[in-house]
């Protein structure tokens, strides 16, 4: 599993039958600059630091084993003490 | 999954049986790698768009037989360069 945090929703009205209507989400991954895109079955804010599962647990963890996500959120990281999401943590307290 | 934009189509006629008639498109992430996917929904060059992949490609591809490795999964709606390489 990955810790990420998340940047915002992204909208994609056109979209396969197969996504349904989940929240998509924005993530970064910590330690690194690119966005990705992860789905939300849990209900996260910017901000938040979360933990997300790739591959094929990623399906699993959407809801069921044929919803075709890559990157699915799994929870949301209740404290995180690390020099680097401190920052992020805290931020998003105030 | 992955934000792509989308470059050109890409035509090959002799492909392996598993593949079917799906449409193939070239994109392209933020850094300009360029990766070829199956397009479910219909994307135009230059749209923005999230890329599946995985094993989550192949029912994103309509069929978990389909052989791809890389799937269009939606076009984004409100996307441009700048928050492409925030």
């Amino acid at each position: 599993m990955k810790i990420c945090q998340v940047e915002g929703t992204l909208v994609a009205t056109a979209r396969i039958p197969g996504l349904l209507n989940r929240r998509l989400l924005i993530v970064k991954e910590r330690g690194s600059s690119g966005k990705q895109v992860a789905v939300d079955p849990v209900g996260c804010k910017p901000g938040d630091w979360v933990i997300a599962v790739g591959s094929s647990a990623a399906r699993d963890a959407a809801g069921s084993k044929d919803y075709p996500s890559d990157l699915t959120i799994v929870g949301i990281i209740d404290y995180w003490d690390d020099p680097v999401g401190r920052a992020g943590a805290m931020a998003h307290a105030d | 999954m992955q934000i792509s934009r989308v470059v050109c189509d890409l035509v090959t006629t002799k492909r392996v049986f598993a593949l079917a008639a799906k449409s193939l498109r070239v994109v392209e992430d933020h850094k300009g790698n360029l990766d070829v996917v199956v397009d479910p929904v219909g994307a135009k060059p230059g749209d923005y768009v999230i890329t599946i992949g995985y094993s989550a490609a192949r029912t994103a591809a309509g069929n978990p037989n389909i052989t791809t490795d890389l799937t269009i999964g939606g076009i984004i709606d409100h996307w441009n360069e700048e928050m492409w390489h925030a």
